[in-house]
């Protein structure tokens, strides 16, 4: 059984201490792979805000996560997502995966990430120089969870 | 039958509330239901119809129309946007 590790938590992400924990960690894994999402600097962006529905969230990094696990049969997933207030270059999101070999951690990590963008309750505000508002969702993100969701379902046909 | 309402992100700002408490007719019985009865009330609430609009029912994600009961909680949730 693979360990899952799910945080939603408003200090910021020890991404170094979390990959340690992955690295080293299990003999059997030949692979590692993590992203690291963080707030672009774009123009007039002060800040960024990530407000979630608590529990709900949990339930669902942690359904995604182990659907992760037992896809790639994964060794550990770490899903790690900041809430609150957030200033340029802070990190956002870490998500990482441990697995026998680098291409089940790769598309792993990949899953995960894109998937979460999607189906976690979590909203973003953007906060600059000339006021605040919503992020809406981008089709680009919808499409990319829909090619995971498709080619899991293909692979199980 | 009584529901509360909770609006998050975008949904809050546009309703200008984050939770309230309805007591409902009997004849409401779902989501579906509600959301005719919301806009009927009150016209910004049309964009609670809108097919991007996520339902969360008692700390569960779940799809559209859903059953209510009488104790609920349903919560409209603009598209997720983390990560």
């Amino acid at each position: 059984m693979a360990r899952i590790t799910v945080t939603v938590s408003s200090f910021p992400i020890a991404c170094g201490d979390l990959l340690d924990r992955l690295a080293g960690d299990d003999a059997d894994c030949g692979g590692v792979a993590s992203f690291t999402g963080q707030v672009r600097a774009e123009p007039g962006l002060v800040a960024l805000e990530l407000e979630h529905y608590p529990g709900v969230t949990e339930d669902a990094l942690t359904r995604i996560a182990r659907s992760a696990a037992d896809q790639w049969s994964l060794h550990q997933a770490i899903i790690h997502h900041r809430v609150g207030r957030m200033e340029l270059g802070e990190v956002i999101v870490f998500v990482a995966a441990s697995a026998p070999h680098r291409r089940a951690a790769l598309d792993a990590t990949a899953y995960m990430i894109d998937m979460l963008k999607t189906d976690a309750p979590f909203w973003k505000r953007v906060h600059t120089q000339a006021g605040s508002h919503w992020v809406e969702a981008r089709d680009t993100d919808r499409e990319a969870a829909a090619f995971w969701t498709d080619t899991l379902a293909s692979e199980d046909a | 039958m009584k529901i509360t309402i909770r609006y998050m992100a975008a949904l809050r700002d546009r309703m200008g509330q984050s939770e309230c408490v309805l007591d409902l007719p009997d004849t409401i019985t779902d989501s579906a239901a509600l959301t005719a009865h919301l806009r009927a009330a009150d016209p910004a609430a049309e964009a609670l119809e809108h097919p991007s609009i996520r339902l969360i029912r008692n700390d569960e994600i779940v799809a559209k129309p859903v059953a209510l009961e009488t104790g609920d909680t349903l919560a409209f949730c603009p598209p997720f946007t983390g990560g």
